[in-house]
């Protein structure tokens, strides 16, 4: 293996960066001070959390209090190597799905005289670039730190290798991972013929959304509780080789050397098999490509279609048909769809008892108009801000094409617009199943979702358009980030505005009891349409202001 | 038949720099209807940037741009309608399959149903993508998504055609094809500008040549007309072009790299 060519290959995946950062690469010189920024910072803070650890450790001067804060800092340690083993895989597999759509970006340079070993190797260290390694950098130095006041050094000896292994052996897992489901996904095209598309999407949908329930659940409150039973749930399943290195170190707290080096030379012997077996798989299906998808056979027969029969131009209903095949066929905007069901799902899941907590019975009214109310509102914001820039590098043809702004703002806010409700649709029909409200609740959120969708909608349109970002490789951007952020905070704002005279009457019908004036529903209601009616015509008009500047500066 | 006298596209002054580079130095270019006419120049010479300024995707910081009597500044739109636009390695929309896509191309014309069928399905046939128009453009190997993009280019029967590289990928059946479709609609009074680093196609193919070199205008003319101003009587395009563009050294350069 020729240690300089892995890292030349490293480096040339921390550069693919500027691509995502937007920056223009002629005369480009990448400032290093930038560059370690982030691992600077992690260390930073790593230190400084050790220190407050430590000297709020030292100032205790109960002993009772110390030797229960000093068993949980043992805990936590021990739970360490498994945690970010947990963490170091969602991390690198979601860094996996954004890139899954450009082949381009994980297609070796073959041609090279670059070997399987070395290619894997990179590929496998360049994944935890980035926040995976900033955070073990970030929990390294804090254990280091409070380790000296805690006075378990050579125990923070044994775990910060652990981490750094723990995080190797999840990129190394995604590695395999990534490689498999090219494989798989070929297979299932090959097997499926003309239904691939849909198995394709209904498939991603079960994953991402499993993958997401998992992530928010590990993330949220469940967390807490993981790292309490890790330690627990490692003895539990001490056959699994993805716990050996936290096994090793229980066992080096216990004092039993002989289990430390049994399962430490274990852990090393896992690793190695892995990353074998990543270097076979990445050498017999590296370069594979999927079989085309053949979605239609036979004869043409060119079809009118529902859009011109509801007065759309043939442009503007081409358009809307070419997006709701790019929604459901490119597996990095399948996500849109993700979202708004992961929000439903989750609140209903804590509802319903299945993360493990306790079934709420009390906030029903509540759950039922975050279900009716954040889906559809998240879908119109999300596919605002990326309809435009969902274009990416094919945008040529739009510029190309005969299309007016008013045309292009009229097909993307309608098939916004479309999208939305129907997720309204199908979560109010949920949410009435579930939480069963009152006629009077019910309208009201379903008129107040319909609201924030057709104002939401045009406000993150016109965002959409002004910050739309067309860069693919490494993985598709389709907004600038810093548009997405304030489009976002202006319709928290909105959305606040047009719920506002309708707050009084649902913090009433919750069961809260709050000093403001009580504005009738039928009153409220009328209010509340009357200001979302103006915030959505002076959005819409913008956008089309925005979209005739679009079109004009067409520079590609 | 539109009269070949009659301009299908005027420039007139036209530049265009981005930052400190200049694209476009100052043109002028008059194309008579019906003509073929080739944009020739090395990479980076401002022949892709004058073909978008033509069709409006680039807007020129002086200068007038006519296309087909339409002035571009004020209605890109009504010029977009007539043309027939191929970039030079364009990205597709690899999510459609290549049939959905000139379906698609055939709705944003406002191509009636029984016009489209027809035209796709020549098209389809004559440049042998039967059989595999149902797939996923993602499949495509590099010459059939040239082919792909320049039946969307061709279908919808636009009055100009502005070509970049067009006969890129192509097998040789296919580009003699093309080549004798852009003759026979040039006899029905269709222009082409065409942009191409193949000169042996330039010189077979076009009415007029031009040359640019870093964004200026080097040469106009039809091939007895370069040969005079490059002062190379009976030499082919190639003589004439290296001439011109100040690189005959190539055979300096060969030894150079083989030292």
């Amino acid at each position: 293996m020729n240690w300089k060519t892995v890292l030349r290959l490293i480096s040339v995946d921390v550069k693919s960066g500027r691509l995502v950062r937007g920056r223009k690469v002629r005369r480009y010189r990448e400032r290093r001070f930038f560059q370690y920024l982030l691992y600077g910072g992690a260390c930073a803070l790593g230190v400084a959390v050790g220190l407050l650890v430590g000297i709020f450790y030292g100032g205790i001067p109960d002993l009772e209090t110390k030797i229960i804060l000093y068993d949980g800092a043992i805990l936590l340690f021990l739970s360490l190597p498994t945690l970010v083993l947990i963490y170091s895989l969602i991390f690198t597999l979601m860094s996996q799905i954004q890139r899954g759509g450009m082949k381009s970006s994980i297609q070796p340079p073959y041609w090279m005289p670059i070997t399987w070993e070395e290619h894997t190797l990179a590929s496998t260290l360049a994944n935890l670039l980035g926040f995976s390694l900033a955070s073990i950098i970030s929990i390294g130095s804090a254990i280091a730190v409070a380790s000296v006041f805690l006075k378990i050094v050579p125990l923070a000896i044994f775990v910060i290798p652990s981490l750094l292994a723990s995080a190797f052996l999840a990129s190394t897992t995604t590695e395999i991972f990534r490689v498999l489901q090219i494989r798989l996904i070929g297979a299932v095209y090959k097997s499926s013929g003309k239904a691939a598309v849909w198995v394709r999407f209904i498939g991603s949908l079960i994953f991402f959304v499993a993958f997401y329930i998992v992530w928010f659940a590990f993330t949220s409150g469940a967390s807490v509780a993981a790292i309490g039973t890790v330690v627990g749930a490692q003895n539990a399943v001490w056959f699994v080789p993805y716990v050996w290195l936290g096994m090793a170190l229980a066992a080096f707290t216990e004092g039993l050397l002989a289990h430390t080096i049994i399962f430490s030379l274990a852990s090393l012997l896992f690793i190695l098999i892995l990353f074998y077996v990543a270097v076979r798989l990445n050498g017999k299906f590296g370069l594979y490509e999927p079989p085309a998808i053949t979605i239609s056979r036979g004869a043409y027969v060119p079809k009118t279609g529902l859009l011109r029969k509801l007065g759309f131009s043939s442009l503007e209903a081409a358009v809307m048909k070419k997006d709701f095949r790019a929604f459901t066929r490119r597996r990095e905007l399948m996500y849109i769809f993700i979202m708004p069901l992961v929000f439903m799902l989750m609140p209903l899941m804590q509802y319903l008892g299945a993360l493990g907590q306790s079934p709420s019975t009390e906030a029903s009214p509540f759950l039922f108009a975050w279900i009716l109310l954040m889906p559809g509102a998240l879908m119109a914001v999300m596919l605002g801000n990326m309809i435009v820039g969902q274009e990416g590098g094919s945008v040529w043809y739009l510029y190309s094409s005969p299309i007016t702004a008013n045309g292009l703002v009229k097909c993307k806010y309608t098939f916004i617009i479309i999208f939305s409700c129907i997720v309204t649709i199908a979560c109010s029909i949920v949410g009435i199943l579930v939480a069963h409200p009152s006629l009077n609740f019910a309208v009201a959120s379903f008129v107040e979702s319909l609201l924030l969708i057709f104002a939401l909608g045009a406000v993150s349109l016109g965002a959409g358009i002004i910050g739309a970002d067309f860069v693919e490789i490494p993985r598709p951007k389709m907004i600038r980030p810093l548009t997405a952020l304030v489009n976002v905070i202006v319709c928290f704002v909105l959305a606040l505005v047009i719920l506002a005279p309708l707050i009084p009457y649902a913090v009433t019908t919750i069961g809260i009891p709050l000093p403001l004036p009580m504005v009738d529903l039928y009153v409220a209601l009328p209010i509340s349409v009357i200001i979302a009616i103006i915030i959505t015509y002076i959005f819409y008009k913008k956008a089309i202001k925005d979209a005739k500047e679009f079109l004009a500066k067409a520079e590609v | 038949m539109a009269s070949l006298s009659e301009s299908a596209v005027k420039l007139k002054g036209v530049a265009k720099r981005y930052s400190d580079i200049v694209a476009v130095d100052y043109i002028d270019l008059d194309v008579k209807r019906g003509e073929i006419f080739g944009l020739l120049g090395p990479n980076g010479s401002g022949k892709s940037t004058t073909l978008k300024i033509i069709l409006g995707l680039v807007k020129p910081d002086s200068g007038s741009v006519n296309v087909l009597g339409i002035n571009v500044e004020e209605d890109p739109v009504a010029v977009k309608r007539q043309v027939g636009y191929v970039p030079e390695s364009p990205r597709l929309y690899e999510f459609l399959t290549g049939i959905e896509y000139l379906d698609f191309v055939g709705d944003v014309y406002g191509m009636n149903a029984a016009e489209k069928k027809e035209r796709i399905n020549e098209y389809l046939e004559a440049l042998e993508l039967e059989g595999r128009e149902g797939d996923m453009i993602s499949g495509y190997s590099q010459g059939m998504k040239q082919k792909t993009i320049l039946i969307s280019g061709f279908i919808h029967k636009p009055k100009l055609l502005l070509l970049d590289e067009p006969l890129s990928s192509l097998d040789p059946r296919s580009a003699r094809i093309i080549k004798d479709l852009l003759h026979e609609l040039a006899s029905q009074g269709v222009t082409t500008i065409m942009s191409t680093h193949v000169l042996e196609i330039a010189q077979a193919m076009c009415n007029h040549i031009a040359i640019m070199y870093e964004g200026r205008l080097l040469a106009l003319g039809n091939m007895e007309e370069l040969r005079q101003k490059a002062r190379l009587p009976g030499s082919d395009l190639e003589d004439i072009f290296l001439k011109l563009t100040g690189t005959e050294d190539v055979k300096d350069v060969v030894e150079a790299l083989l030292k």
